[in-house]
């Protein structure tokens, strides 16, 4: 077992003003698997990553990874736990303007003590002629595939991905699917993956449900298929 | 592997390369001007320190009513000194042939052994018609080698300006309230010509040297105050000024290092004020990137990696001002520095030494300033959660709501909000406009104070012409009138002693408009200014030469600004000091007293002595005055210039949106330049009376080491003239703006954020 979620509570706001995002929540996931956690706006679903990512916190309840609950780590340890266990991926690319893409990705490499080979990797995201382009100079996808790059290339057990494709079009959002399935395959990273495209559970190992902050459905998807076959 | 955010910093640098330059120049010339100034003051110092030994300077000195006698001399020699003949004559000179005499020249022969002469330029007198004379009277006069002055009937050549060793401050009397380089100097001929024009009018002048030098301070004095016994009891001593004592030769060097500490402490105010704005630009930027930050932090990278990240460009643009700033400040500001003191002092030549303390001074601590200030409000601004980043969300307090504006026109709300958001640059631009205007106000009331005060001295002065005798003597003209004085010193701890002149003014005096009291006395308005004192406090005065002290109460007050003076009741002066009836020290006179025989009179007092001061006070700040005035007004621009900028940068998407919405750039410009107009404005007037109880303090540190003082004035037309000049300097900046406003693009609110 690689990550155990446990109980997970959390709510917004004081008094009438309280809004409890998450009732509960408890679930684990296996070495290597591909998890999608879909539901709609407000389900919780960011919530919930950005808790497993150790940069929100639960009011109650606990995660474990590797049998290290984070609940117990301090705000340094926290860090840490992020630098050598997780790769972000946000719908917003969130780039540094004036850093290069090759440079970008190397801003996760620098964090890993062995990351993946960079041109090799610049390779697999299909980036090579643009490596030395600007954020400015790419178009959305581009831009997602040096997000994508700079998450993976420290090679992070856990790979977070938050509506990876919602600010991109179909085939971008389809190529970008690929790359994250191929990353899977190749590297075995553990994907986590927050979307509201129900068409993306069909690629997945599991398939988590959330609704109003709860967890409506948990199942292993015995029909999985490659992204290269989703339509929506 | 290192951290591949290094690569921004170029990148950064060259994209907002005008902020940074502008920040490097003007670090650059504060610390080379600094830097220069400590090199120059440090090198001059150990000039001055070791012209005591290269120069032979004097233990003191003494003048005689004769030639002294052989006894005299085997008397004095036994105590263990040696005595050299150092005789002068005074003459009136006339510098510019006009026909009118305007100066004093102090001659002496060409010194050999005692107090020798560093030539500065030119030769020493070859021939009889030839003269030297000081370099910096030369100066204020406009006098170059070659030219002619004119010594009561001679004519003589310059033939060199030179420095004389126990003159480094022109005092031409020791209780001077200030030296005189402009109507006073020292000279040298040939010994021919100076036994050729000797006249009645010859100083038995004698220096002396210890043969053994006295170990300290304590030693020096005790010495000093045996030797004075020995010389009165074998002579008729007119003057006795023991080295310790000798204004010419102490001054320069008690003043010179007194300015070092107030430079340092103005450096690095400078640079916390250019850090505060690095920190406050480095936070518009951590706003701007809060989202790469969110990310950076959630993919792990920690807050000091971070703070790193952002700190370092400023402290590579301060370490290399600061290197730039040193090598100025060795070469050029060095030379600016040392023309400052060469136009106080007539100093000898200076070797430039190299100075670790200024490197260090100038360098190390600017850097550490630079680093604790940015990395403690850029950890500060760091502590918001990865999450609060991604979201935007900067704000710390978590239940902070919209501050309620009163139900005002929208416009003036609009303007508020902009104040609100940006009141942590408004309040770094407080801080640097009371800096800026500290040494504006200080530039402009300078001068005003000083002439106020020349006038106020003559419009204050007891008479015309006041005579201190040696002894009494009587004289027929009308109008004249005995007083009493003598001079005393303080006796306040921690500051150096000032003398205070203590008269006894007979009843119903023609020339001092009061009633001096028989129980106390009536203090001088500066004294009073000078030692923060009130009517009713009790003085202790003591005497010059012996320990015995005296108090006084304090019932009054007397405008009197020439100097630090008491006066009492001549009754109470007689009874105090212990003299017979008749005894009197002078005369206060609208005549001149024609029947009285020179070798009676002591000194005569009259409006050209009493204005010295003022005079060498206007000459030594010189051109420092404007230079401090640019120095304040660049200052200002470029403070409010890179913070209104940020302002500007800040909200350049809104201005964007606004403009979409189909706002006029004058219209915009009323929004956020306005804003900042009206903060600037607020800050200006804010800062006046911040300003005002800050000089008075500076004011006193300044002065303190003055004799007599200058009660601090500042009129209102100079509040107005600051005002004025600090407005039109933003006028510009505001129209720098308005072209920064038009020139942001329609679509920068449409774009991406990437």
């Amino acid at each position: 077992m690689l990550l155990e979620i446990n109980n997970l509570h959390k709510s917004y706001g004081n008094g009438v003003n309280r809004v409890e995002i998450l009732k509960g929540i408890s679930f684990d996931v296996k070495k290597g698997e591909f998890v999608v956690l879909l539901g709609p706006s407000g389900s919780g679903k960011s919530t919930l990553l950005n808790i497993i990512g150790g940069i929100d916190t639960p009011d109650e309840g606990y995660i474990s990874i590797d049998g290290h609950k984070t609940g117990d780590m301090k705000d340094k340890a926290l860090t840490a736990y992020r630098r050598d266990h997780l790769g972000y991926i946000f719908q917003m690319y969130n780039l540094i303007p004036n850093l290069t893409v090759k440079e970008n990705i190397e801003v996760g490499a620098y964090l890993s003590k062995n990351p993946l080979e960079l041109d090799e990797l610049i390779d697999t995201l299909g980036l090579t002629e643009h490596k030395n382009k600007l954020p400015n100079q790419l178009s959305g996808g581009q831009q997602q595939r040096t997000a994508i790059g700079r998450a993976i290339i420290k090679n992070p057990d856990v790979l977070l991905c938050d509506e990876p494709t919602g600010a991109l079009d179909y085939n971008t959002s389809k190529e970008i699917l690929k790359l994250i399935e191929d990353v899977n395959q190749k590297y075995g990273n553990t994907v986590i993956m927050v979307t509201h495209n129900d068409a993306i559970k069909n690629m997945s190992d599991r398939v988590i449900k959330l609704k109003d902050g709860s967890i409506r459905k948990n199942y292993i998807n015995d029909n999985k298929i490659s992204a290269a076959e989703l339509e929506w | 592997m290192k951290s591949p955010l290094i690569k921004r910093i170029p990148r950064e640098l060259k994209g907002e390369i005008g902020k940074y330059l502008v920040i490097f120049i003007f670090m650059a010339a504060t610390i080379g001007f600094i830097s220069g100034f400590l090199v120059a003051d440090d090198s001059m110092i150990t000039a001055y320190n070791e012209s005591f030994e290269k120069y032979n300077i004097e233990n003191g000195n003494f003048i005689l009513e004769d030639k002294a006698t052989d006894d005299f001399v085997k008397a004095v020699e036994d105590e263990g000194v040696t005595i050299y003949e150092n005789y002068y004559q005074e003459f009136d000179t006339d510098n510019n042939s006009d026909g009118e005499y305007e100066s004093t020249l102090r001659i002496y022969k060409v010194r050999k052994d005692v107090d020798k002469i560093c030539l500065m330029k030119g030769n020493m007198p070859g021939n009889d018609d030839e003269i030297v004379i000081d370099r910096m009277y030369a100066d204020n006069n406009k006098l170059k080698v070659g030219d002619i002055i004119k010594v009561k009937d001679t004519e003589y050549t310059i033939s060199g300006l030179v420095a004389f060793s126990d003159y480094s401050a022109l005092f031409s009397d020791n209780t001077d309230m200030m030296f005189d380089a402009v109507k006073f100097s020292v000279a040298a001929v040939t010994d021919d010509e100076f036994d050729r024009i000797t006249t009645d009018n010859m100083r038995y002048n004698y220096s002396w040297k210890y043969d053994k030098e006295p170990t300290d301070d304590k030693e020096e004095k005790t010495r000093a105050e045996e030797l004075v016994k020995v010389m009165a009891a074998n002579g008729i001593l007119k003057s006795y000024i023991p080295g310790y004592q000798n204004q010419a030769i102490n001054f320069t060097g008690d003043d010179m290092g007194s300015d070092r500490s107030m430079m340092i402490t103005l450096l690095y105010i400078l640079i916390a004020i250019m850090a505060f704005i690095f920190a406050v630009t480095t936070t518009n930027t951590i706003t701007k990137e809060s989202s790469i930050i969110g990310t950076l932090r959630a993919t792990g990278y920690t807050r000091s990696e971070l703070t790193r990240h952002y700190t370092v460009l400023p402290v590579i643009v301060t370490l290399v001002a600061a290197l730039v700033g040193n090598i100025m400040g060795y070469t050029w500001f060095k030379d600016v520095c040392a023309s400052m003191y060469y136009g106080s002092y007539s100093l000898p030549t200076y070797k430039t030494l190299w100075n670790t303390d200024a490197f260090v001074l100038t360098t190390v601590i600017p850097v550490i300033i630079m680093i604790f200030i940015n990395a403690v409000i850029v950890t500060h601004k760091l502590k918001i959660s990865p999450l609060k980043f991604l979201r935007h969300d900067l704000s710390r307090n978590k239940n902070k709501k919209a501050t309620r504006l009163p139900d005002i026109k929208f416009i003036r709300r609009f303007r508020i909000r902009i104040i609100l958001q940006n009141m942590s640059g408004y309040i770094t631009l407080l801080i640097g406009i009371i800096f800026a205007n500290l040494l504006l106000l200080f530039g402009l009331f300078m001068k005003p104070l000083i002439n106020e005060y020349g006038d106020e001295v003559i419009d204050n002065m007891i008479c015309r012409y006041q005579y201190v005798l040696k002894a009494p003597v009587d004289t027929q003209i009308d109008g004249a009138e005995r007083y009493l004085m003598t001079s005393l010193k303080t006796t306040v701890e921690k500051s150096k002693a000032d003398e205070v002149s203590v008269y006894g003014i007979q009843d119903d005096s023609d020339y001092l408009n009061a009633d001096f009291p028989s129980d106390g006395v009536y203090a001088s308005e500066g004294y009073l200014d000078k030692y923060e004192l009130s009517v009713g406090d009790v003085i202790t005065l003591k005497e010059k030469y012996s320990d015995k002290t005296y108090d006084f109460k304090i019932k009054g007050t007397y405008k009197y600004p020439a100097g630090l003076a008491i006066f009492m009741n001549d009754d109470e002066y007689r009874k105090v000091f212990d003299k017979d009836s008749e005894y009197y020290t002078g005369y206060f006179s609208d005549e001149e007293l024609t029947d009285i025989d020179s070798n009676y009179i002591y000194t005569k007092i009259t409006e050209d002595d009493l204005t010295k001061t003022t005079r060498q006070l206007k000459v030594s700040m010189g051109g420092m005055v404007e230079l401090v005035e640019i120095f304040a007004i660049i200052m200002f621009i470029i403070l409010v210039y890179l913070l209104t900028k940020i302002i500007i940068e800040k909200n350049s998407l809104s201005i964007s949106m606004v403009k979409i919405l189909g706002y006029t750039n004058g219209e915009i410009g009323r929004l956020y330049v306005m804003a900042t107009t009206i903060v600037v404005i607020l800050w200006i007037l804010v800062s006046i009376p911040v300003l005002t109880l800050i000089i008075k303090e500076i004011y006193r540190y300044m002065m303190a080491d003055m004799g007599g003082w200058i009660m601090l004035k500042i009129r209102p037309d100079i509040y107005i003239t600051m005002f004025i000049m600090s407005v039109a300097s933003y006028g510009v900046i505001a129209a720098l703006q308005m072209r920064k406003i038009s020139k942001i693009p329609l679509d920068e609110a449409l774009k991406n954020v990437e």
